[in-house]
């Protein structure tokens, strides 16, 4: 994978994709268009298991639409990907099985708003899962406690603040045992008050070994959590690197303009 | 004067004494047979808009007789039949005619109210071929179902007491309470002072309006019967389209649209047409009123699956994503997420269109379903008056009006629980209400400053009071 031709050479990174052994999440030459509209290009890159990436880039550079093909929500348009092993592009591939195992968390929340928070978190345990009703709610409980919102368990959506939304989706997320979790925004719709709570949780989640891809505005939790920083723009993986090598030295013009415009 | 068949009664119920009635029968038979021989016994209608007789409700009972051969008659005594009610009110009228021509003649007559007897003495006997005419006012006949007839005895001009036979029969409706209800009208004072309103008379008449309630009831529930048993029926049905129509399938979306299509694009009448008079051509018999279940579910199917599709159109891509990214598969997603959701927002315009439906079941008077409206049509028809209309009218809006209540409330809580989600407007409203509270605190602390904690269990427990923040 080393010698893929990108267009932007410059912005080939060190610490590249051939690095990772047994990676948790492949992406192999994936490309992605919306008719004429080429929103990712020939993006390459290696996850590995418990490895925390943080994806920055200007808004439309197709940030969210990569994580969406991690998870099939978009159907790629060329290349391959895989998880664990398993070429999830390929035709015929359970989708849904595949979904049990990578979590996302979406920057709208999209809980359930017809049902309590724990219920939330039950749902798809019970249907996907088949867990007891009894089960169900005991893992349901234990990943609101995680979240810090035991006590909101039988609260509706709408009768939580909009942090602790995101965090009974979290909760919602973990519920389901995942191996891979994808987070897209997960703190931009929050007021700035209640950003730090979402923030802690992912910071914990990724304490605990959780694999991450974090798409996210937040820089100082990019510095302080990531393994690693990828830097997309118009599709392009422009820039990859530990935090201190795309923070405090980028390479590319692009990336010290964005991170220009950032600060 | 004696009442023979009062007599009689007694005798019969006297059980020991059988033999003696039919000697005594026997024994009054002439052997010339019948001499004053009734040949007419008739009663007006007394009941609003049909031609009932009711018992028990007063009305004008004429019975005529012919005089016959060699016979002269100094005096009749009528007996109504047990049960009926004469009063002090009850008079009579008797006129004489010999062929076509009236006889003057002096006669007295007299009510016996007690014996349910008409006496009339004549001044002069009549003669033969002469014919009796003797009509009582304000008479009421026994309140049962069936036939009733007229007895009694007459005099001739010697004395000579004889036995009338029994006249042609009455027959008789025994009167409803809503009719005792009208003939207690009759009599009010302020009944009559507001039927001189010609607007009210013609509108809003109170002996109709009682009379027309019993028929109306059972229009009314039989427009509730399709519109119960339609309803339902089209909810599957426009479910099913609303599927087809966001399939994904080419075809099953052309059909689904077709029929939405042509049924809210043609008038429900020329459906009902349609159905009621091409299905038998094709011979296909229906029973009437499965038939017009079937062409209003049919009809409402198709505004069903217009609500349906919208509904779940309507809820946020989002939704579906966050289900599908849990693995759950399509039709989980659609049962467990999306369908309830549609389901609340729905309900209101389900309301409306449950309103609308129940309107729409007047249409099938057309065909002669019997409904309310073919209900009232011909009560109007039969009295002239347009006040079964009107009572018509309550009977719908008595559904209509609180349903559309509803539909209000609903709405209502929908909207509000819609700012319920995650959009940012809704929180800078919060934002707003916070502030208040936030003042509030700071009113009653020390410093008036207020912690972010302080602010945090104001605004947790505004929530866990339910309170929005709008
Ligand atoms: N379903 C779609 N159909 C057509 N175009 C799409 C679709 N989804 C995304 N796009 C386009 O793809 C491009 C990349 O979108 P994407 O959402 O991946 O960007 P992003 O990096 O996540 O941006 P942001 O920071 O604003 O979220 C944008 O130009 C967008 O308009
Ligand atoms: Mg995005």
């Amino acid at each position: 994978m080393a010698d893929t031709p990108q267009k932007t050479a410059e912005s080939r990174a060190d610490a590249g994709t051939s690095s990772v052994t047994d990676p948790m999440i492949s992406i192999q030459h994936l490309s992605k268009h919306f008719g004429e509209l080429e929103v990712l290009r020939d993006v390459n890159i290696d996850i590995a298991r418990g490895e925390v990436v943080v994806v920055l880039g200007p808004s439309g550079s197709g940030k969210s639409t990569m994580l969406r093909c991690i998870n099939l929500l978009e159907q790629p348009t060329g290349g391959k990907i895989f998880i664990e092993g398993e070429e999830i592009t390929a035709p015929k591939v359970n989708v849904d099985r595949l979904r049990e195992r990578v979590g996302m968390v979406f920057q709208q929340f999209n809980l359930f708003p017809h049902l309590s928070a724990k219920k939330n978190v039950m749902l798809a345990q019970r249907k996907v899962l088949k867990r007891s009703a009894a089960e169900a709610e005991r893992v349901a409980l234990e990943n609101l406690a995680r979240v810090g919102l035991a006590d909101r368990a039988d609260y509706m959506p709408s009768q939580l603040s909009g942090g602790q939304q995101q965090r009974v989706a979290i909760a919602r997320a973990l519920a389901m045992d995942p191996h891979v979790m994808l987070f897209d925004e997960a703190t931009s719709a929050l007021d700035p008050e209640l950003v730090r709570g979402v923030l802690d949780v992912m910071r914990g989640l990724a304490e605990g070994g959780m694999t991450m891809v974090v798409v996210t505005h937040e820089m100082g939790f990019a510095r302080e959590v990531a393994d690693r920083v990828i830097f997309m723009e118009e599709g392009y993986v422009v820039e990859e690197g530990t935090p201190e090598e795309v923070f405090d030295h980028p390479k590319s013009d692009r990336t010290k303009d964005f991170l220009g415009h950032i600060q | 004067m004696v009442c023979m068949k009062e007599s009689l009664k007694t005798l019969f119920t006297t059980y020991v004494r059988w033999a003696i009635v039919l000697s005594l029968l026997l024994y009054l038979v002439p052997a010339a047979g019948w001499a004053l021989t009734s040949d007419t016994a008739t009663a007006r209608s007394n009941e609003t808009s049909t031609s009932n007789v009711l018992g028990g409700v007063p009305t004008r009972v004429t019975w005529e007789a012919m005089v016959d051969k060699g016979e002269s008659v100094a005096a009749v005594s009528l007996q109504f039949p047990e049960g009926s009610a004469l009063t002090e009110e009850t008079t009579v009228r008797v006129t004489v005619l010999d062929g076509t021509e009236r006889v003057d003649t002096d006669s007295t007559a007299t009510v016996d109210a007690g014996a349910s007897c008409v006496n009339v003495e004549f001044a002069q006997p009549l003669e033969e071929g002469h014919r009796l005419r003797i009509e009582t006012y304000d008479a009421a006949l026994p309140n049962v179902e069936g036939e009733v007839t007229l007895a009694g005895t007459y005099q001739r001009d010697d004395g000579e007491q004889v036995p009338l036979a029994d006249s042609p029969a009455i027959k008789v409706t025994s009167a409803s309470p809503a009719q005792k209800i009208v003939n207690w009208l009759d009599e009010q004072p302020w009944v009559q002072a507001w039927n001189s309103v010609p607007i009210l008379r013609l509108f809003l008449n109170p002996q109709l309006v009682v009379s027309s309630i019993p028929t109306l009831v059972v229009g009314w529930l039989l427009s509730l019967m399709l519109v119960l048993l339609g309803f339902p029926l089209a909810i599957p049905i426009g479910l099913a389209f609303a599927f087809m129509k966001i399939s994904r399938s080419r075809i099953l979306h052309v059909i689904a649209a077709i029929y939405t299509g042509v049924v809210r694009g043609t008038p429900l009448f020329l459906q009902i047409y349609i159905a009621f008079f091409g299905l038998p051509l094709m011979g296909i018999k229906l029973n009437d009123y499965v038939l017009a279940v079937l062409v209003l579910a049919f009809n409402s199917g198709a505004y069903m699956c217009e609500i349906f599709r919208a509904g779940i159109q309507s809820i946020p891509k989002g939704q579906f994503e966050a289900s599908r990214s849990l693995g759950m598969n399509a039709v989980q997603t659609m049962f467990s997420v999306i369908i309830p959701q549609t389901v609340r927002r729905v309900i209101p315009t389900m309301t409306s269109e449950f309103i609308l439906l129940y309107k729409d079941t007047s249409l099938l008077a057309a065909v002669g379903v019997m409904e309310l409206m073919l209900y009232a049509r011909s009560l109007v028809a039969n009295t002239g008056n347009m006040t079964p209309y009107i009572v018509a009218a309550l009977f719908y809006l008595v559904v209509t009006l609180p349903l559309i209540h509803v539909v209000g409330i609903l709405e209502k809580k929908l909207a509000l629980s819609d700012e319920g989600g995650a959009d940012t407007k809704k929180r800078k409203n919060r934002r707003g209400a916070y502030q208040q509270m936030a003042e509030e605190i700071a009113g009653g602390s020390d410093d008036g400053s207020v912690s972010y904690q302080q602010l945090a269990n104001a605004v947790d427990t505004s929530y866990a009071h339910g309170m929005k923040g709008d």
